[in-house]
This record gives C-alpha cells, sequence and structure tokens, in this order.
C-alpha cells in the first residue's frame, strides 16, 4: 500500500485496502472556513439530531472574512462564534490567516492524518502527509458531526516524478502551474496524485505545499508528498505526529501506481495562468504588456514568507507603478511575524506595497479584491473565473510572486528575467 | 418514473463550468427558491428562465469544477431538474450530487449529440441516455451501487449512521 492507501486502511479498521473499494473511515481533523461553515452548520441543526461526536477534531477559521464589511457578513461571523461556542469546537476568529495555513501552523494537521474540509483546496494538507480530501456540507453534517467518519473510495494513485533545477526567474509556483497545464483540468479525475522525485525532495515544506494545492484543478481527490524529516521536524515542533504510527507502507519498488508521469523541470519559463480557467497556462512572455491595476500577494498558496521575500527581492529600493495598487496579505500570523523579524515589512512598505490581515485576502472578494470592468490583477490566487473577484469582464491572472513584483513595478504583466 | 429513469427536455451548457458560475456567491444568503432564478445565469440565461420540474440539464466536460460548495447542487436541484447528464463532472460536484441526492450521469458524448431542447430518456443507473430527435442511444459508466443506494434514501444525511454502523 502506499501513503494513502494505509492511511485509509488504518482509519477504517481494516489490514488494507485496494483502489476502487469505498471505505468508511474515521476522520482525524474536519476544517471548514467562515462561510463553508456558516453553510455546514445550518444543515447541521436543520436536518441531524445527534451530538457532535469528536467536537475536538473540528476547526472552524474566519479567513474569507478579517472585518466584515457590512451587517450581513457580520451577522455570518456572529452565528459561527455562537455555533462554535455551542458545540465547544476550536474557532480561529478574524487575522489568524487563511485556513489552510492558519490550520498548519497552529498545529492542527500532521502527517498520517485523515483530514476534510469543504475548501476545494483541502487537498493542500498532503504536503504534511496526510490523506486530505474536499467534502461537501451534507457529508459533514451527516457523518463526520455525527459519527466522526466520512466514506471514501480508495483512489487509484498517479506518481508525478520531477527532475531537474530551475532556470533564474522560474520558482516552484510556475512549475505547479505548468503541471496544470500538462495534466490539464480533468486529466486526473478522481486520482491521488503522489510528488516526488529529486526535484519536490529538495524543496522546503511550503514550497512543496503548491503541488498538493493544484490537484482540484486537474480533478484529483488528494495529492500528497511521503513526509520525511523536514516534514517531520515541522510537525514535531507543531506537536502533529499522533496520527503517524500503525501505518504499512510498502517502499517504493513494491508499489505500483496507475501510472508515472516523469517531467524535467529545468526549461520551464515563469508562466502565468489567463482567464477563464485555471488551465489557461501561458508563458508570462506570451501575454506580457497586458496592463494590470492590481497586484496581489495571497491566498491558499500565495502570503508565504517565501512569496513576500521573492516580492522584496524586486521591489527593495523601488516604487510600486503608480496606476497599480499592490497587496500584500499574509498567509498566517506567524508568517507576518517573520516578514516584520526579516524587515521585510518595512521595504515593501517604503516600495509602496499595503499590507492587509492575514486571511484568504482577495479570494472571491468577500472582503476586499474586487475588479470593475476592464480592469486586471495579477496574482499569487488560485482561482482566476470571470465573476470571481467582481466584474465578470475584469480579468484575473495567476504567477508567482517574481511576476507578480515585477508586473507591479512595469504596471503591465512583465516577465522577471528581464529585471534579474 | 422509477427507480432514477428519467424522460424530458435538455437545456445545454458548455466545457469546464465552475461551481462559481452555477451560482455565484453574492446569492448564497437567498432563500432557495430566490436562488434557482440565477442559476447558471451567465452561462445559460434562458434556462433559470424556462426551466419546467422534470427537464434535464445537459453539460459538457468537468462540470461543477473549482470550489466544492455542495450549494451548487442544491440550486440545481431547485429549479426542479430531474436529472444531470455531463461528459464528465469535477469530483466533488459528483459526490455531492449523490450526497443531496440529485441524479447525475457521465455520458461521453452527449454534448456534440444534443440540442437544446432534445427530448431525452435518461437511464442513471444503467448509464444510458437516448435522444428522442435522432434515435441515437450513448452510454456511459453505470452508477455504482453504493451510490445508488444513497440516492434512494435522499442522500448522506438519511443513511450516515447506517453507513458509520452506529446508532
Amino acid at each position: 500500500m502506499n501513503l494513502v492507501e494505509s492511511i485509509l486502511a488504518r482509519a477504517s479498521g481494516r489490514k488494507s485496502v485496494e483502489p476502487g473499494e469505498i471505505v468508511i473511515a474515521e476522520v482525524d481533523r474536519m476544517i471548514m472556513h467562515d462561510l463553508s461553515g456558516y453553510m455546514t452548520a445550518r444543515v447541521y441543526d436543520e436536518k441531524v439530531s445527534k451530538p457532535l461526536k469528536h467536537p475536538d477534531r473540528v476547526i472552524m477559521v474566519f479567513d474569507h472574512l478579517f472585518s466584515p464589511p457590512r451587517e450581513q457578513e457580520a451577522e455570518v461571523l456572529k452565528s459561527g462564534r455562537e455555533w462554535a461556542a455551542k458545540y465547544g469546537i476550536r474557532l480561529l476568529d478574524c487575522g489568524n490567516g487563511n485556513i489552510h495555513n492558519a490550520v498548519a501552523r497552529n498545529g492542527f494537521i500532521g502527517p498520517g492524518m485523515v483530514v476534510v474540509g469543504s475548501d476545494s483546496h483541502t487537498p493542500v494538507h498532503g504536503a504534511l502527509g496526510a490523506f486530505a480530501v474536499a467534502v461537501g456540507n451534507d457529508c459533514h453534517a451527516g457523518m463526520v458531526f455525527p459519527h466522526g467518519k466520512a466514506w471514501f473510495r480508495v483512489p487509484s494513485t498517479v506518481r508525478i516524478e520531477l527532475s531537474g533545477t530551475l532556470r533564474a526567474g522560474t520558482t516552484p509556483r510556475d512549475v505547479a502551474l505548468w503541471l496544470v497545464s500538462r495534466i490539464g483540468e480533468d486529466g486526473a479525475v478522481y486520482k491521488a496524485l503522489e510528488f516526488g522525485g529529486p526535484f519536490i525532495e529538495a524543496l522546503g515544506l511550503f514550497d512543496r505545499w503548491l503541488f498538493p494545492l493544484i490537484t482540484v484543478d486537474v480533478g484529483a481527490k488528494c495529492g500528497y508528498i511521503e513526509p520525511d524529516e523536514k516534514v517531520f521536524e515541522f510537525a514535531r515542533a507543531a506537536n502533529a505526529m499522533q496520527c503517524w504510527s500503525g501505518l504499512e507502507i510498502a517502499p517504493r519498488h513494491e508499489r505500483r501506481p496507475e501510472a508515472v508521469l516523469t517531467y524535467d523541470v529545468s526549461s520551464i519559463e515563469p508562466q502565468v495562468a489567463c482567464p477563464p480557467t485555471v488551465g489557461n497556462v501561458k508563458p508570462v512572455s506570451e501575454v506580457a504588456g497586458k496592463s494590470v491595476q492590481w497586484a496581489e500577494i495571497g491566498g491558499h498558496g500565495g502570503g508565504r514568507v517565501e512569496d513576500i521575500r521573492m516580492l522584496a527581492q524586486v521591489l527593495g529600493g523601488k516604487s510600486v507603478h503608480p496606476a497599480v495598487r499592490l497587496n500584500v496579505v499574509p498567509s498566517s500570523r506567524a508568517v507576518f511575524k517573520q516578514a516584520l523579524d526579516e524587515g521585510l515589512v518595512q521595504v515593501l512598505h517604503a516600495a509602496g506595497a499595503l499590507w492587509f490581515p492575514p486571511s484568504t485576502g482577495s479570494n472571491q472578494s468577500v472582503n476586499m479584491g474586487a475588479m470593475a470592468a476592464g480592469e486586471a490583477m495579477i496574482s499569487t490566487h488560485s482561482r482566476n473565473f470571470p465573476g470571481r473577484n467582481g466584474s465578470a469582464d475584469a480579468s484575473m491572472y495567476l504567477g508567482s510572486a517574481l511576476t507578480v513584483a515585477a508586473s507591479a513595478l512595469r504596471g503591465c504583466l512583465t516577465d522577471v528575467r528581464e529585471m534579474l | 418514473m422509477s427507480d432514477f429513469k428519467f424522460q424530458g427536455a435538455c437545456w445545454t451548457v458548455g466545457d469546464y463550468i465552475p461551481t462559481d458560475q452555477i451560482i455565484k456567491s453574492h446569492r448564497f444568503f437567498l432563500p432557495m427558491a430566490e436562488i434557482a432564478k440565477f442559476v447558471l445565469e451567465d452561462e445559460n440565461p434562458r434556462f433559470a428562465a424556462g426551466v419546467q420540474r422534470g427537464d434535464v440539464l445537459v453539460a459538457g466536460r468537468h462540470f461543477g469544477q473549482s470550489s466544492g460548495r455542495a450549494i451548487a447542487v442544491k440550486a440545481l436541484q431547485a429549479t426542479g431538474i430531474s436529472c444531470i447528464v455531463a461528459e464528465s463532472f469535477a469530483r466533488t460536484f459528483y459526490r455531492n450530487a449523490f450526497e443531496v441526492g440529485l441524479p447525475i450521469v457521465e455520458i461521453p458524448g452527449i454534448g456534440a449529440a444534443v440540442r437544446e431542447g432534445d427530448v431525452l430518456a435518461v437511464d442513471v443507473p444503467g448509464g444510458e441516455v437516448a435522444i428522442e430527435r435522432t434515435g441515437v442511444a450513448l452510454r456511459g459508466p453505470r452508477t455504482d451501487p453504493f451510490l445508488l443506494d444513497m440516492l434512494r434514501a435522499g442522500g448522506v444525511i438519511a443513511i450516515g449512521s447506517r453507513l458509520a454502523g452506529s446508532p
């Protein structure tokens, strides 16, 4: 068995599982944000009349809203707080960061866990060696809350083996975007994606993060990287190793993934996902010159300290183009603290950047980030569908922090290699 | 119709439609009957205005991608459609549909074979669609018995205790 098969076997009390089987597994962690939490709570209160079995396993994070702009949103947060208090579940209130970074940074995710959440980027926790899957409100309300369990079809696994060395100006996020275009938006439906190879092994945890993050965009059920000492070190410090035992993972040469896709990253240029979908990925050089009014570091995969450092590397001592607003949204409080300690807050403030509270930033423009018709944004966000950020006639481009920085400086989509 | 076999006129939409476009997030707080009036408002404005109870929605590839919100399925259910036929579905949408009790079926080739308004006979358990106008019948994978069981119960909440093996 591979990592996800052994986790599912352990969690369902079976000796082994096979791809295609349906299992009922114990859930170790359930995460929900302000919007999904509100809807899940409503379904549970209206349709399920059983007590919440394991309140200690459920975490709610207010991340789309960092400060409610209207009464309606204030009511959503108020009802979320009341619900959390009523059932005794842990709440990370406004300003703690985006859901996935906040729960990982606060020690709620560890290797070997079964993690479910209604946010579609929940599979990102595969970076920590968890089996992490997005499931819907009714499953949370009807199975996870009252029974602490969920049903899963055991996925078949595709291994993605990456090797090579990045060119200057290309970052791990460019590789992840490039992979979406290679695999295709429905190229891996229902699969588990195992990311590995020397390129992945050399990355730090929050660069690895960007790979399980994209699994939803190629249709996959989950993605993961086998945890190694870097992950164990993070998980031990976070006191999150409790599910890393009782797993029977076969050595790699004994495993038979459904397919192995091998890629060399050495010739990949900086990439950008253009509207209307995440799969519409092109080299930045092909779309350079398109003017942008907004630039943002933030989102489920952005706002890492790695992103903020790249921004400072390009913008230090310079000024953001006068026609561009550059928003910086740290992914968690820990990241903001790190940016403070490293002097990055000062450097970027001087360059004209605007700092926002740790949150999901302009994701779905719930609290910020709406655009008028004809406007465009370059960001490290994960979604670019028309209408998600204000007008359906506005454009969202997704790229690396280096591309965001270079574009914010010039006022248009820019290949950062021209500045290196 | 009995055991998830349906007959109805169809409405069509294209490929790669995200849940954001099925129902926009600023509509979430409306009552469900109101939400139903805005389903697929940009993708096919005729649909919400003209849909009749028992109609069939036909979609392209990877329908319901992006955010895994169950409200996208519930909003479609609230329009009164009997089922959805698509080239393929995003996995969160697929799971949510069975979990809330909306029958759906994957039929490769359906997009090119139908015109909006065609009357379709859909067999969800058998994975088959027959198009009245052309006489063409198309096949996809049969629906898993586990998921049919969930549909018959009306969704996962009704059988949560049984699946979990606890009272």
